[in-house]
């Protein structure tokens, strides 16, 4: 299915382009930013596997995780540190990054050292936060609410049009907020699609058990290869993974952060997926079997 | 004026007096204009108001009858999705009884009114009955 080409990537780094048949891309890293010194350790070694797989990448950790279930889960390094410590990753390996924002007033600070920012899941309909992500001027990667329909995210896509953004991926991590458990829908990716912008699946919220030890939440990290090689069989422009070298000692997401061992292993199936996919729209086509 | 001697362009309504939606727009909005104007019809143009296609009230409610999607994903699909793309359509300067004529054999209430590829008005049944019975 025809999408838009989206580029990422400003200045010096090196541009990722993805959408319509162009290769799957990547998008990973810690799910909160720890330390410099682990988010450069981080990008080392994802980019080493990214390269050896020869897939384009990007650089994701936030700086505040402004949706802990408890008040005394780590917060984040904050605003100033945190992107701090992405523009040394950028400078460094010469990668675009990315991080979300929580709040409207963080955006421009976001965009002015990020080469596309995030919108929350929790926040995918909100008019200030997709205004804010719009006026930054960078691609948004927009999360598709756990609460949302994957048809319903149109209206959110029209708000980030209207103001002025038409660099849009929408990613799927999931759906049923508020019952500790989600469920992937995969014909989210080509519903998604229909607003004309590439799709991205989430893995590791996707296989989140929100909020169901209590305080925490929980995951089914065995379940993350399943759902990227169905992801990558329905079509998706990009898969996003958080990823740690620890994941029992990561200070967000410790429960569902794919290890880094793993890495390697899952992304390669998903690229091989990805190929074989457009390789069988080759010979079989699309949308030719009960189009509407 | 005798009747003969009239043609479309005499009797359509002009733009600005029918539903007319650009192709961006989704299929809820282009029902509200329908219900705005009272008529079973919207026109969906281009930028350069080229006609795309055309929305009935009847092509949705035989969709509506098939349809195996939740009423709101049907909303907010684009207009266009929805639309007939290969409309029969009339010209200004084509008579009004040959217009009427292929109403009749068509079974459809409205024409859009296309010249050189842009719409420029809307024959409805209505207004050509009405100059019909003014003779």
């Amino acid at each position: 299915m025809g999408s838009k080409i989206i580029s990422i990537g400003y200045g010096n780094v090196k541009k990722v382009e993805l959408g319509a048949t162009l290769p799957l891309v990547f998008f990973g890293g810690p799910c909160a930013i720890e330390t410099k010194d682990h988010a450069l350790f981080m990008a080392d070694a994802i980019g080493e596997i990214c390269q050896n797989l020869n897939v384009p990448w990007v650089y994701k950790s936030c700086y505040d995780k402004d949706c802990r279930s408890a008040p005394d889960s780590f917060h984040g390094t904050g605003i100033d540190e945190g992107l701090k410590i992405l523009a040394n990753v950028r400078d460094e390996f010469g990668i675009p990054v990315m991080s979300d924002f929580s709040d409207a007033s963080w955006a421009a600070a976001t965009g002015e050292v990020c080469d596309m920012v995030q919108v929350p899941a929790y926040l995918c309909r909100q008019t200030s936060i997709l205004r804010a992500a719009a006026e930054t001027g960078r691609p948004v990667h927009l999360k598709k609410g756990q609460y949302m329909s994957p048809w319903n995210m149109k209206n959110s896509v029209r708000k980030l049009e209207a103001y002025g953004c038409d660099s849009i991926i929408l990613a799927d991590r999931g759906t049923f907020l508020g019952y500790s458990m989600l469920v992937n829908d995969m014909t989210s990716f080509p519903i998604m699609q229909k607003t004309g912008y590439p799709v991205c699946f989430d893995a590791t919220h996707s296989i989140q058990l929100p909020t169901s030890m209590g305080n925490i939440s929980g995951g089914q990290r065995e379940f993350i290869p399943y759902l990227v090689r169905a992801a990558a069989g329905c079509g998706i422009n990009a898969l996003f993974m958080e990823v740690h070298d620890n994941p029992k000692a990561a200070l967000s997401d410790a429960n569902t952060v794919l290890d880094l061992k793993y890495l390697e292993n899952v992304l390669h199936q998903a690229k091989i997926v990805h190929e074989t996919r457009l390789e069988l729209l080759d010979k079989f086509g699309e949308g030719n079997v009960h189009p509407e | 004026m005798f009747i003969r001697n009239k043609n479309v362009g005499d009797v359509m309504l002009d733009l600005g007096r029918f539903p007319v939606v650009t192709e961006d727009i989704i299929l809820k909005e282009a029902l509200e204009k329908m219900d705005k104007f009272r008529l079973g019809v919207a026109c969906v143009v281009s930028s350069n108001n080229q006609l795309l296609g055309i929305i009935t009230d009847g092509d949705i409610r035989r969709k509506l009858l098939t349809m195996q999607k939740p009423l709101v994903a049907f909303f907010i699909d684009d207009a266009i999705n929805q639309s007939i793309k290969t409309p029969v359509i009339v010209t200004s300067s084509m008579g009004l009884i040959d217009a009427i004529e292929i109403m009749e054999n068509q079974q459809v209430w409205d024409l859009p009114v296309v010249d050189n590829g842009e719409l420029v008005g809307l024959l409805h049944l209505h207004s050509a009955t009405k100059a019909l019975l003014l003779g």
